[in-house]
């Protein structure tokens, strides 16, 4: 287990590598050589989620160190998902994606070594865990954050292109063009479409979550810290889809709003994060039923 | 992008200002935000404490402030709740008013729709849902709940019974730490068979070998040397050839045994010399009798009295007389006869005559302190010790094994402090005890006695132990084999044991069970309605019992003795209003982002975005 998990760790930091790589020579050999990479770290990522469902007996996703492992799957998984879309489906160049299949990576390097520094030891289903509804809770909230962790690297990747290109910014948004500079600048889009493809799931885990609390507390809703925090978040990404139908009619320049709504993703992700693995900086923390994922 | 096909937008131009605000999506987000904010003051503040809290811990100025706006009860605040209804005006009119009436909008009409769906729900809950709890002692029954916020009686028009409560565990675990002592560093190593794992930042291995599922420790006596370093005996007592007792007496540890029944004392005495052999074997000699100690404190009087039942002195230059009442050998079985009872917890029972009357007190020979600690003595400068010998008897005759070093070993019988007979004895061989028509026979000799502790696999039935069937958790044992500065030792190790030490003494395992996890709490319901039982179930964690609309939910129990179990009960009349909500949510969004950008795809194929969607639309899809 340690041995596969070590392994899985640098397979992710040369799957870091690659991307880099594919993303500054933009070579079509270099194409399937950083897919393929990522690729095999998220099939030994698989191993070990599948190895520890075997040996733990239950949904491997119940404690920190099973999260941490789960969270980079499903990163992993979700970004080789969309790039399969992108090129198959979408048929766009990936340089629409561009670095984000590293920073992505780098998430997962992150998470992965999180696990390594946890307890690993297989911990019996506290009782209110023993539930189906954990996996179908679980599962939703981990491809919600994998995807919304996507429009974080993309709004990133944007600003930091909107810095290089300040002085021009303006007339690339405007063009309207094809051109590679237009395609760079895109980010903004990249980063909405993947939090279309994950506040659904997020909304999805917010209700299985409540419906699974009133089996197990008799009420869906008690204002925990870890049910306020997912609240909290859902209503962020929430503002940021409604955001965009009120910006036109206020005194923002145009070209700043993709700014603004990027700035926005920035804030959100953190906070998802803070929801997943920070409710005991808390001082409400204590009040919390929550043991899930200390 | 410039003109939107919205034949409303005409009327836009008719409507209030404050109407168009109500409509707003403006409206709608300043609301999320402002919720979101509230939120997390929610959880950085804490909520519903007493004043008192606050005041420690934010000081007297921000602790007013806080309740004044509500911050101390946010989620229940007048201002939050008027947040909720806004929202749910504001997602009412915004419905109403952007509804064209398109299959496109049906995500967008469902997902505002059920939001408001949500909160109705949870209003109607609070109005007229209930919520409290009960605990319910096993075999017995409740026909009502005490309610959560002012723990008032709230009667069923049933009862429920709780049949029985269990808490179900899982197998215990266990886990193998390793303690490297001059670097203070402890890790945990896998408790099972496996290869050589060195111990980070040390040059110690360890290598778990072998395993015992289930182990015990076995003592057997062993001789160590022909020295008579420790000399002891295996003896049996027997009675028309039955056996009645046997054993070991050690000459230099326990080395009497008392029979009550047969008023009999059996001593095993090691002589020195010939001298002492002498005396031992022949001469009566005196058991030490127990003795009481009298300390007045403060008047520098000390007295001491011989244990004899009845017997009073009076301790001049006081005013007390000290009477002992009563001496027992065993505390707990002090109501039977002296001569029945083994010397296991001796006390005398004493009573001090003073000015303020008569005061009873128990004197115990082995915890002096216990007494006076225990209980109020009403004359607190008396103090009392007593002492009673270990082999202290009141048999009247007794049977003395005596042997010294240089082979000489006898049998003396005395009776009534006189000596009777005395022969030699050997090894496996049946003497006659006088006339008593009793017997014995030294099975052993073992000069250096020792006990050697061996791990054992244990296997077979386990009959009899506290356990249903099934479940029996054994201790299991590792065979581990540790590698360091000193080479290599390897010992069987029994769970729960003393840390083994590494012969350095600077490092240590410790192989120990890691608790018994819960795996479940289970309570056995059964509801009785007009006195018939309408329903039976096993609740636990997860699994309700559903009744007449009450919710029965296995929420804590009785920590000390499992006696009772501790349900929680609720009534959710709005429950279906919020699920269906929860449902009608879940299609809405799923349809807004996963099934309307392919829908207007198919449909309004070669149509230009403009016609169909509002300027709003299409900025929220961010199309261009």
């Amino acid at each position: 287990m340690d041995f596969t998990l070590n392994i899985t760790f640098y397979v992710y930091i040369a799957a870091i590598v690659a991307y880099v790589v594919r993303e500054v020579w933009r070579a079509k050999t270099l194409r399937w050589i950083a897919f393929g990479v990522f690729t095999g770290a998220f099939i030994l990522n698989t191993t070990l989620v599948v190895q520890r469902w075997f040996e733990a007996n239950h949904a491997p996703m119940s404690d920190k160190y099973e999260s941490f492992v789960f969270f980079a799957f499903t990163i992993a998984g979700v970004y080789l998902i969309m790039e399969l879309v992108t090129i198959f489906i979408a048929r766009v160049h990936e340089s629409r994606l561009g670095i984000v299949g590293a920073l992505q990576s780098l998430l997962a390097v992150w998470m992965i070594h999180s696990a390594m520094n946890t307890d690993s030891t297989i911990k019996e289903l506290p009782p209110a865990l023993q539930s189906n509804w954990l996996v179908v809770h679980v599962i939703n909230y981990f491809v919600s954050y994998s995807a919304l962790s996507i429009s974080f690297t993309a709004a990133i990747v944007y600003l930091i292109y909107r810095a290089i290109y300040r002085g021009r910014a303006q007339e690339i948004v405007m063009s309207g063009s094809e051109s590679q500079l237009r395609k760079d600048v895109t980010f903004d889009k990249l980063a909405y479409i993947s939090v279309t493809i994950g506040f659904p799931f997020l909304t999805v885990g917010l209700i299985t979550g409540s419906i699974w609390a009133k089996g197990a507390w008799g009420t869906y809703w008690g204002w925990d810290p870890k049910e306020t925090w997912s609240l909290i978040s859902w209503l962020v990404y929430l503002s940021y889809l409604h955001l965009p139908m009120i910006l036109p009619k206020t005194k923002i320049k145009k070209t700043f709003a993709p700014i603004l709504l990027s700035i926005v993703l920035l804030i959100a992700f953190p906070i998802v994060l803070f929801t997943f693995m920070g409710m005991h900086k808390l001082p409400t923390a204590s009040d919390s039923d929550h043991i899930y994922a200390e | 992008m410039t003109k939107a096909a919205n034949p409303q937008n005409k009327k836009v131009k008719n409507d209030s200002k404050s109407w168009q605000f109500l409509c707003s999506v403006k409206l709608a987000v300043i609301i999320i935000i402002i919720l979101a904010v509230a939120c997390i003051l929610g959880t950085v503040i804490l909520q519903m404490r007493s004043p008192e809290d606050y005041v420690n811990r934010y000081g007297e100025g921000l602790a007013t402030f806080f309740s004044a706006i509500q911050l101390t009860d946010i989620f229940h605040s007048y201002w939050f709740s008027f947040l909720l209804v806004l929202l749910c005006v504001n997602l009412g009119c915004c419905t109403v008013k952007r509804w064209r009436n398109t299959v496109l909008q049906i995500g967008f009409l469902v997902t505002h729709i059920s939001i408001i769906m949500i909160l109705i729900g949870c209003v109607i809950d609070m109005m007229l849902g209930e919520k409290g709890g009960v605990n319910v002692y096993e075999g017995k029954s409740v026909d009502y709940y005490l309610n959560r916020a002012d723990y008032r009686k709230i009667p069923l028009d049933f009862k429920v019974y709780c049949d029985d409560f269990i808490i179900e565990r899982h197998p215990p675990k266990y886990k193998l730490l390793t303690f490297v002592k001059n670097k203070e560093l402890e890790k945990f190593i896998p408790a099972k068979v496996g290869n050589k794992i060195k111990i980070p930042g040390s040059n110690y291995a360890v290598t778990v070998k072998d395993h015992y599922p289930d182990a015990e420790l076995r003592a057997e006596p062993i001789n160590t040397s022909k020295e008579p370093n420790n000399p002891a005996i295996y003896v049996q007592m027997m009675e028309s050839n039955h056996v009645t007792a046997e054993g070991w007496l050690l000459a230099k540890n326990r080395n009497w045994y008392n029979d009550p029944k047969r008023d009999l004392k059996i001593e095993y005495l090691w002589a020195d010399n010939d001298a002492a052999y002498e005396k031992l074997a022949k001469a009566a000699g005196k058991i030490a009798k127990p003795t009481l100690d009298i300390i007045i404190e403060g008047k520098n009087i000390s007295r001491s009295m011989p244990v004899e039942v009845g017997k009073s002195i009076s301790i001049d230059g006081t005013d007390y007389v000290v009477e002992i009442k009563q001496l027992a050998l065993d505390y707990a079985k002090r109501d039977l006869p002296v001569n029945e009872q083994s010397s296991d917890n001796p006390a005398v029972r004493v009573e001090v005559n003073g000015p303020q009357g008569k005061e009873t007190r128990w004197t115990f020979s082995k915890y002096p302190d216990y007494w006076d600690k225990a209980h109020q003595a009403k004359y607190k400068d008396v103090k009392l010790t007593c002492y009673v010998p270990d082999n202290f008897s009141q048999t009247s005759s007794s049977l003395r094994i005596v042997q010294n070093k240089e082979g000489k070993q006898t049998l003396s019988y005395l009776s009534n402090g006189k000596l009777v007979s005395t022969t030699d004895w050997e090894v496996d061989k049946n003497y006659d005890i006088d006339k008593t028509g009793l017997q014995m026979r030294i099975l052993k000799y073992f000069p250096s006695h020792s006990i050697k502790k061996e791990v054992v696999e244990r296997s077979g039935n386990h009959e009899g132990h506290n356990h249903g069937p099934g479940e029996h958790a054994g201790t299991p044992a590792l065979f581990v084999e540790i590698e360091g500065p000193r080479g290599t030792v390897a010992d069987w190790m029994l769970a729960n044991n003393p840390p083994r030490w590494y012969p350095d003494k600077n490092f240590a395992l410790l192989y120990e069970q890691s608790g018994m996890v819960v795996k479940d709490y289970k309570s056995i319901l059964r509801v009785v309605e007009g006195g018939k039982t309408v329903m039976t179930k096993i609740i636990e964690v997860n699994d309700p019992l559903k009744y007449k609309g009450y919710v029965f939910y296995q929420s804590s129990y009785d920590p000390e003795g499992e006696r009772y179990t501790g349900l929680q009960v609720t009534r959710n009349p709005g429950l279906i209003v919020v699920y269906s909500g929860f449902i009608l949510l879940c299609i809405g969004v799923v349809f807004i982002f996963y099934v309307k950008p392919f829908l207007r795809r198919k449909l309004r194929k070669g149509q230009k975005v403009e016609d169909y969607y509002s300027e709003d639309e299409i900025a929220a899809e961010h199309i261009e």
